[in-house]
């Protein structure tokens, strides 16, 4: 897990509205190296969809802009792609399961035939060779009969096999990246179960990386490798994963872990709470963006917005306080 | 939390069936068995928790108690007056002790109405007050509830998901109701703002002395308000228990699934326990399986699972499963004591 398979760099995504400019993702970095499972978590309107989709350059513009950053992806900088080029790794080796699985496929379209379409386009196969290779993916990810199958439609699949379709789907041109966008949050915890254990077992056997986002601590501590904290559209901690449930240390994700029920604690405490809302995002913030809510705030938090900085064991954070210790970094 | 014996509510033998029709002149072909045959009691002061996959009936079963459903049969009872046969009316008027928190913060709240008409609409409704008096309780509630008083005057639109339901249970709280059904009342809430709400469903127990049926599928939320847990499957309840019994000695084969499948927020967790996976989906509750509805999923499923139907036996006291495979001679009574109860 060395080699860097991609490398966001300040990455910027801004909406105009007739409200005013949303600042949704400010000058984002992260890395994702060779089968390595990296999660996004945050709280809705984050900006965890609106990085991914700005990686891809799936943002719609107007009212989207990418306003800065670069995606290099095998040394190449994504964002600088022309749309043809980019429509030639997408859906090939970088591919994306949506936050929806019904709005993503077509009602209309046969699950079969919906399967074979990016692989005429990425692989080169012929529609017999895409049409077999559809019923080993369909059973790959636990669809019975699957040939038969094949000619149903969305709405004759139920939810949990319509999110295995979407996996299939995503992994039928051999993608060397995925990206999931919150794959499992409509589903069943027994469904959700069987989805993550399907994608583990897939990730062993087709050593791919992934990039799931999730606003579950759970799920994230049962299929990452590192995750990143999202905050108002910053990166607010990043770590290995028992690095990070170990020693979690931005006050944002202290009180994240903290104020879930522990499902182990045999007693009954009274839940912690960060108290006061997610920020609102028309405006750049010149504090740290958790300062209103945070228990540790001191008067360096206002005037200006914490780095993302190492420190040691691949952890990184961006406070200006220790809060191990309490005192100023 | 419970400190009584003394049955609130009682439901008994309840049924809801929803029809199905086809065809042009919408004859019935069958019926949604949504809650079929259901028996419950609810402990004065105590928070029953009701949990179970999508669709399996809770809201249904939720809607039922408090006759916003018509049941197809059965009875509930609230304290001795059996709700199911009194007249509209007098159905109506029971609503004052009985309410309901809905699971969509954004849905439940009529946008054009302020939070003033909001919260005092069960007050007009049931001619308890007027004018000043309304102003003046909903101000009380708001800071019931946590809200500044002088939100009064404003629209849902101007709030976040997590301030419109402390709106919702403001409403509910209007006419001092002593029972609550709160249906999945924090999952279209963040987790930071669920610790919030929950908190404050507690505090409002602890000071009103309310008793609350809490619906949800995060079990660990569950497990962490309620004081007994009843587990849901195609609408019948499966295991009944103590909060803490149905965590570490849960005897039916779908409750020790749900627990396993819980995402638990620790890595550790993940390299020493082996996962239950539940092979498929839920059937339709249109044409449930024969005898014991679980067992088209169940992994120690034996010929005799499809005969009848298993009932719920108390198999330890206050332990209740409905399961042929559970033996009451083998089944082994391990103490939990909570260490930091409140
Ligand atoms: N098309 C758009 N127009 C205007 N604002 C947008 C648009 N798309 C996203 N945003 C805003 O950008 C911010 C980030 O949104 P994003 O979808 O990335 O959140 P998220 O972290 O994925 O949340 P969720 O968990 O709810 O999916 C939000 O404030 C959202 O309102
Ligand atoms: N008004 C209705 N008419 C017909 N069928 C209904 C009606 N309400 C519910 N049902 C059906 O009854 C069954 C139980 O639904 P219910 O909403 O009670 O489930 P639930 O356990 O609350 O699920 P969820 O966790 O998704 O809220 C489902 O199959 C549902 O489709
Ligand atoms: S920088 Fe200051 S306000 Fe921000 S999280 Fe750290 S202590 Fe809190
Ligand atoms: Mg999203
Ligand atoms: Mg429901």
């Amino acid at each position: 897990m060395n080699d860097k398979l991609l490398e966001v760099e300040g990455l910027e995504t801004q909406f105009n509205t007739p409200d005013g400019v949303v600042h949704a993702v400010n000058g984002v970095s992260l890395e994702l190296h060779e089968g390595e499972t990296l999660c996004l978590v945050g709280e809705s309107g984050c900006g965890k969809s609106v990085t991914v989709l700005s990686i891809l350059k799936l943002i719609q513009s107007p009212p989207g802009k990418i306003a800065a950053g670069k995606a290099f992806f095998k040394g190449a900088d994504l964002l600088a792609m022309g749309n043809e080029e980019i429509r030639q790794i997408r859906g090939g080796q970088i591919s994306m399961i949506f936050q929806d699985p019904m709005t993503s496929l077509n009602p209309i379209m046969t699950i079969g035939k919906q399967l074979e379409e990016p692989m005429l386009l990425h692989l080169g196969i012929s529609k017999n060779e895409a049409q077999e290779r559809s019923v080993k993916l369909l059973e790959s990810v636990g669809i019975p009969q699957a040939a038969d199958r094949l000619k149903d439609y969305p709405h004759q699949y139920s939810g949990g096999m319509r999110q295995r379709v979407m996996i299939a789907m995503a992994l039928s041109c051999n993608p060397q990246i995925l990206i999931a966008d919150e794959p499992t949050t409509a589903l069943d915890v027994t469904i959700q179960a069987q989805i993550v254990d399907l994608v583990v077992r897939l990730r062993e056997e087709l050593g791919m990386a992934i990039i799931w986002i999730t606003h579950d601590l759970g799920i994230a501590a049962s299929i990452a490798n590192r995750i990143a904290v999202m905050y108002g559209g910053f990166i607010i901690e990043k770590a290995p994963v028992s690095e990070l449930y170990a020693h979690p240390t931005h006050p944002y994700t202290i009180g994240l872990l903290n104020s879930l029920p522990q499902i182990q604690a045999r007693g009954r405490k009274r839940l912690y709470s960060i108290e006061g809302m997610p920020p609102v995002l028309y405006q750049m913030p010149h504090s740290c963006p958790f300062a209103p809510r945070c228990k540790w705030v001191v008067e360096h938090c206002w005037h200006e917005n914490p780095p993302l900085d190492p420190i040691g064991d691949g952890h990184e954070v961006a406070c200006w306080v220790d809060t191990v210790t309490g005192k100023e970094r | 939390m419970n400190n009584s014996n003394e049955v609130l509510v009682k439901i008994e033998d309840l049924k809801m069936y929803f029809p199905i029709y086809r065809g042009v002149i919408r004859r019935q072909v069958g019926s949604v068995r949504a809650v079929d045959d259901v028996s419950l009691e609810v402990y004065k002061g105590e928070t029953l928790g009701l949990v179970g996959e999508s669709g399996c009936g809770k809201t249904t079963l939720g809607r039922t108690v408090l006759q916003l459903y018509k049941p197809t049969s059965g009875h509930v009872y609230y304290e001795d007056v059996d709700l199911t046969k009194l007249k509209p009316e007098a159905q109506r008027q029971m609503r004052k002790y009985m309410q309901m928190i809905f699971q969509d913060p954004y849905a439940s709240l009529n946008p054009r109405m302020s939070v003033r008409d909001i919260i005092g609409d069960p007050m007009v409704a049931f001619g308890a007050a007027s004018g000043k008096q309304i102003d003046d309780r909903v101000r009380e509630l708001l800071q019931l509830v946590r809200l500044d008083p002088e939100y009064a005057n404003r629209y849902p639109h101007e709030f976040s998901g997590g301030q419109r339901q402390r709106i919702g249970v403001a409403r509910a709280l209007a006419m001092n109701p002593s029972f609550i059904v709160c249906d999945e009342p924090i999952s279209a809430l963040d987790v930071s703002i669920q610790a919030q709400v929950v908190n404050l469903l507690e505090d409002l127990q602890r000071d009103l002395g309310l008793t609350y049926l809490f619906i949800a599928h995060d079990l660990s939320m569950v497990r962490h308000i309620s004081d007994r847990v009843a587990v849901m499957y195609l609408g019948v309840v499966v295991e009944l228990s103590d909060r803490n019994e149905i965590y570490y000695n849960s005897l039916h084969p779908y409750t020790k699934a749900l627990l396993s499948a819980i995402p638990v927020p620790d890595p550790a967790y993940y390299e020493t326990h082996q996962r239950i996976i539940l092979e498929g989906d839920v059937p339709s509750p249109a044409n449930p399986p024969s005898g014991c509805r679980f067992r088209t999923r169940c992994p120690i499923a034996i010929d005799e699972c499809a005969l009848e139907r298993p009932e719920l036996r108390e198999v330890i006291p206050g332990h209740f499963v409905a399961c042929i495979r559970v033996n009451p001679e083998e089944v082994q009574h391990k103490e939990v004591i909570d260490q930091e109860s409140l």
